[in-house]
């Protein structure tokens, strides 16, 4: 019996309403008299997963009954963000829910900050994988996603004297209303340990994996409900406990605390995220991290197959398992594992089943990003998976023989295994070795992994490679993060562009259409209007929002080129402040994105990203007319109010870097325009909007790479042919953005002009300073402008994750929509 | 660790009765499945169908008690669970063990 007033709602509402109130007092044990918006928000969620729940056992029955294929999305990542919104919109609950609410005195948008994001990722691989779930789910496709529960999530980050610093995301001391517990179908994974050799009965060979330890694999499930709620499918996440709470023989001997150490070390496995985006090796507890999260993805996705099916020889039929980058490609070795060692199957069989069931992503074209374990931390952790993967490189390698029989330098290119005083595992070569697909994230990048990274391997398998250019979803990254917008949107030409981007053709009439010019930048007006008021609360920096709003919001890394992006900054200013140049049009820019916490120079940079704002912003002579400001702690939701914000797009990477970027999509999605090189899917890009709604500037990859193998880049001839750079590089060198911290940037001049610059900040200069200069020009013509931001609206659609997984699936894992 | 026995003919049925076949009992069922074996004892069932957890010093246990008799006698397994069944395969005992569903069953397989 609840106390709040009496309603006057009906139907869907009254009821989401009533569930409200019920969960409120039954779930969390209140009186609606102490009303804390915190509780409210919780009980919100509540009501909503009781929704969810009704479609997931709807959906499952669904699959059930049609004995559909599946498809496993293995993932060490997964940067799902806030649920709330994204849910009640996808269920067509937001407007009832915001009735419902308001009838109780509430708003729900201002509950939804009260929400934590979900941070089990680092950035774009992890977005990436929250976007494909709900592409899945959208498209009714048995699509589910398994990961690790990380207890700590990726850092929060705080700006203390313009440093990055770093604070535990304790996300799951909150109330996870999301989650489902499923204890019962807990698993248990065997790690470490040795090999015996022994015989079995008939005499033959028998490896026998012994003196392992034991780790519980618990999962929970997150539903992932489509767009229009017909379909819930879920995100299964695990932690690690200890098989035994604690070792009873030390606790009889009186000893409590070494009694616990046992439970201590099983729980660390899924205590926390490791926050590199691009490597994270050699690290004991990483290892074991991907190898749980494999073996409880397999042990699962086996046991659900068998509670239906006889035998192992229709498993690639009913199950796909697409492993996104290398982190989980000891899925390669543990399938082997379990279809020969306990399904007793023989190897060629296992093999076949193997290989048609697996196939592989790719995300990164930096040599030194792509994975690899030491011999001998596998043979101590794994021994039984080494001995497969030596088995598995073997018969490789004798294929290799025969296509190529006096060419052992190709041997030694392609062996999983790298010879050297310190034997390593290549996971990329396994993933590839062990699947029927390999995979590529945008055109370009898919080119370059077969000419550049790979190309043995295409050579000889040209058929398992293909592209797959990534995707975003609509339906956060416009219709959520952007309502106001894809109002205008829907009620210009009707609401099926939600589900079929490319629908957003129809716009481009109305792109010179003074009117709808007019509501598109009022729209992007009021967003600018609400960042600014975040940036003030946030950072007390005080930007007009009638200036340029130029964001570069990524995580921050050399390629990225964060750096070239405050160069230009700086060269502006002198211009500005030295010889009375004003900017063509007044600029806010807006740094957002965390730094690997090991990573020195990236952490560099957002302290010098700092420092220059604070100069800047406070120099009497710049009139404000160039703002800097970063904003700390990008997460997702943050995303989704900077992005709408953005006039132009900083998407800057060294050509031939970035394999394809997301961000990129979001802003131009949301009118941005996009100032970029031809680089990942800004290529893509280019061609779908034009060359003249996009400003590209820069050295191509194919230059870059002939002046790599030239070695003809010198960045001192750029620094000693150019007033302009000579005055930004001195200024750094000088202090004069370090004044109390005399030397500190010092090392930006010796990297860029003494030595290599090893990603051409300095050759791309003058060509950025100029696509600086067209863009602000344009922004000085609003007709112009608002042309272009809605031309790349309209244009974008090729970007929806619903066309890429549509792909994935029609070309790589042959699953249907199940409706 | 509580251990229950049974003769029958030549076989002889021993069953741990604790739920977890662990560090904390291996010791002893070693000790006792020793003694058993120094009496002249050579063939017997081991019925796990009260346990439902071994750990690796429980499997290695079973092991040292096969290689005990030395190529003279046989142990075979029964009443196994899903659980401890999975463990078996994935440490490939399945494949030196002859493991039957019930006692019963394995006094069969003996006598046959």
């Amino acid at each position: 019996m609840n106390d709040a007033p009496l309603s006057k709602l009906t139907g869907e509402t009254a009821a989401l309403q009533a569930s409200i109130l019920h969960h409120f007092r039954y779930s969390l044990g209140h009186e609606w008299q102490s009303q804390n918006p915190g509780d409210i928000a919780l009980a919100v969620s509540l009501a909503v997963r009781d929704r969810l729940v009704d479609g997931l056992l709807e959906t499952e029955k669904r699959y059930r009954e049609t004995d559909a294929k599946r498809l496993y999305y293995l993932s060490m990542e997964f940067l799902i963000g806030r649920s709330l919104g994204n849910n009640l919109y996808n269920l067509g609950l937001f407007r009832s829910c915001g009735d419902a609410l308001q009838e109780l005195g509430f708003d729900l948008e201002e509950l939804r900050e009260h929400e934590w994001d979900a941070a089990l990722g680092n950035g774009g691989l992890g977005r990436l994988a929250a976007c494909f779930l709900d592409s899945l789910a959208s498209l009714d496709m048995p699509g589910f996603g398994y990961g690790i529960n990380y207890e700590f999530g990726l850092f929060k980050q705080e700006i203390d004297n313009g440093y990055q610093r770093e604070k535990p995301d304790s996300w799951l001391a909150e109330l996870m209303p999301w989650e489902i517990g499923r204890a019962d179908e807990a698993c248990i994974i065997p790690v470490y340990g040795r090999i015996e050799h022994d015989r079995d009965r008939l005499g033959n060979y028998n490896p026998m994996w012994l003196d392992w330890k034991v780790i519980v694999g618990v999962p929970v499930d997150m539903p992932i409900v489509g767009y229009g709620g017909r379909t819930v499918n879920y995100l299964r996440l695990y932690s690690a406990r200890s098989s035994t709470e604690f070792d009873i023989h030390i606790f009889n001997e009186g000893d409590y605390f070494r009694a616990l150490d046992q439970k201590i070390e099983s729980e660390k496995i899924s205590k926390i995220l490791y926050p590199s985006d691009t490597l994270e090796m050699g690290r004991e507890l990483r290892l074991v991290q991907e190898y749980f999260l494999v073996a409880c993805a397999l042990r699962d996705i086996v046991r659900r197959y068998e509670e239906n099916h006889r035998g192992m020889e229709a498993f690639p039929e009913k199950v796909a398992i697409q492993l996104n980058d290398t982190h989980p490609a000891l899925t390669v070795s543990e399938l082997m594992r379990i279809l020969v060692d306990e399904q007793a199957l023989s190897w060629e069989q296992a093999w076949s089943i193997t290989t048609r069931t697996l196939s592989y992503t790719n995300h990164t074209l930096l040599p030194e990003a792509l994975e690899k374990w030491p011999v001998n931390l596998l043979e101590v952790v794994l021994p039984r998976h080494l001995q497969i993967i030596y088995e598995i490189n073997r018969r490789f390698l004798q294929q290799v023989v025969e296509v190529w029989p006096d060419d052992p330098d190709r041997l030694r290119r392609m062996s999983l295994i790298e010879e050297c005083d310190n034997k390593q595992v290549r996971m990329a070569h396994l993933a590839v070795v062990g699947s029927h697909s390999t995979n590529g994230v945008a055109a370009l990048h898919t080119e370059l992994l077969k000419k550049n990274i790979i190309p043995d391997f295409y050579e000889l398998w040209p058929e398992r490679f293909n592209n797959k250019t990534n995707g975003i979803t609509p339906r956060r990254w416009l219709l959520k993060c952007n309502p106001m917008l894809a109002g205008l949107i829907s009620d210009t030409i009707g609401e099926s562009w939600i589900t079929d981007l490319g629908k957003l053709r129809l716009l481009e009439p109305y792109a010179a259409d003074a009117g709808f010019q007019d509501a598109f930048m009022r729209i992007k007006q009021v967003n600018k209007e609400r960042m600014a008021a975040i940036i003030n609360e946030k950072v007390r920096v005080k930007v007009d929002p009638h200036s340029m709003f130029d964001i570069q919001a990524k995580r921050i890394h050399e390629y990225k080129r964060q750096l070239l992006n405050v160069l230009h900054i700086i060269h502006e200013y002198f211009c500005l402040v030295e010889d009375q140049i004003e900017p063509e049009a007044p600029k806010t820019y807006l740094f957002a994105g965390k730094a690997a916490p090991g990573y020195w120079a990236a952490k560099q940079i957002i302290k010098l990203v700092n420092n220059v704002g604070a100069v800047i912003n406070h120099d009497s002579r710049v009139r404000d007319l160039i703002k800097v400001v970063f904003i700390p702690d990008y997460r997702v939701s943050l995303a989704e109010k900077i992005i709408p914000a953005a006039d132009l797009s900083e998407q800057i990477s060294t050509a031939g870097k970035e394999a394809s970027g997301t961000g990129n999509m979001k802003f131009a999605l949301n009118g941005a325009l996009t100032i970029g090189t031809l680089d990942g899917a800004n290529i893509e890009i280019l061609e779908e909007v034009g060359e003249q709604n996009i400003f590209i500037f820069g050295l191509r990859a194919e230059e870059i790479q002939t002046m790599q193998m030239e070695n003809s880049c010198h960045p001192r001839e750029h620094y000693l042919h150019s007033p302009a750079i000579q005055r930004v590089m001195d200024a750094l060198r000088n202090d004069r953005f370090s004044e109390n911290e005399p030397g500190l940037f010092k090392w930006l001049f010796d990297k860029l002009v003494e030595q290599e610059d090893e990603y051409f900040h300095l050759a791309d200069f003058h060509s950025y300073v100029h696509a600086q200069e067209k863009a602000s020009r344009e922004y000085r013509k609003p007709g112009n402008w608002a042309e272009k931001a809605v031309l790349n609206v309209a244009r974008i659609g090729k970007f929806s994750s619903d066309r890429t997984i549509m792909q994935y699936a029609g070309e790589i894992w042959d699953l249907k929509s199940i409706r | 660790m509580r251990l229950a026995y049974e003769k029958r003919g030549r076989v002889l049925i021993v069953k741990p009765l604790e739920k977890r076949m662990d560090l904390s009992i291996t010791d002893d069922f070693k000790k006792q499945m020793e003694a058993f074996i120094k009496e002249g004892q050579a063939l017997f069932v081991l019925d796990l169908s009260e346990v439902d957890f071994v750990d690796s010093s429980g499997v290695g246990a079973i092991i040292a008690c096969l290689r005990m008799l030395g190529g003279n006698g046989d142990l075979v397994i029964a009443g196994v669970c899903e659980k401890v069944m999975n463990l078996f395969k994935l440490t490939r005992m399945d494949r030196v063990f002859q493991i039957f569903s019930s006692s019963d069953e394995a006094l069969t397989g003996f006598h046959s």
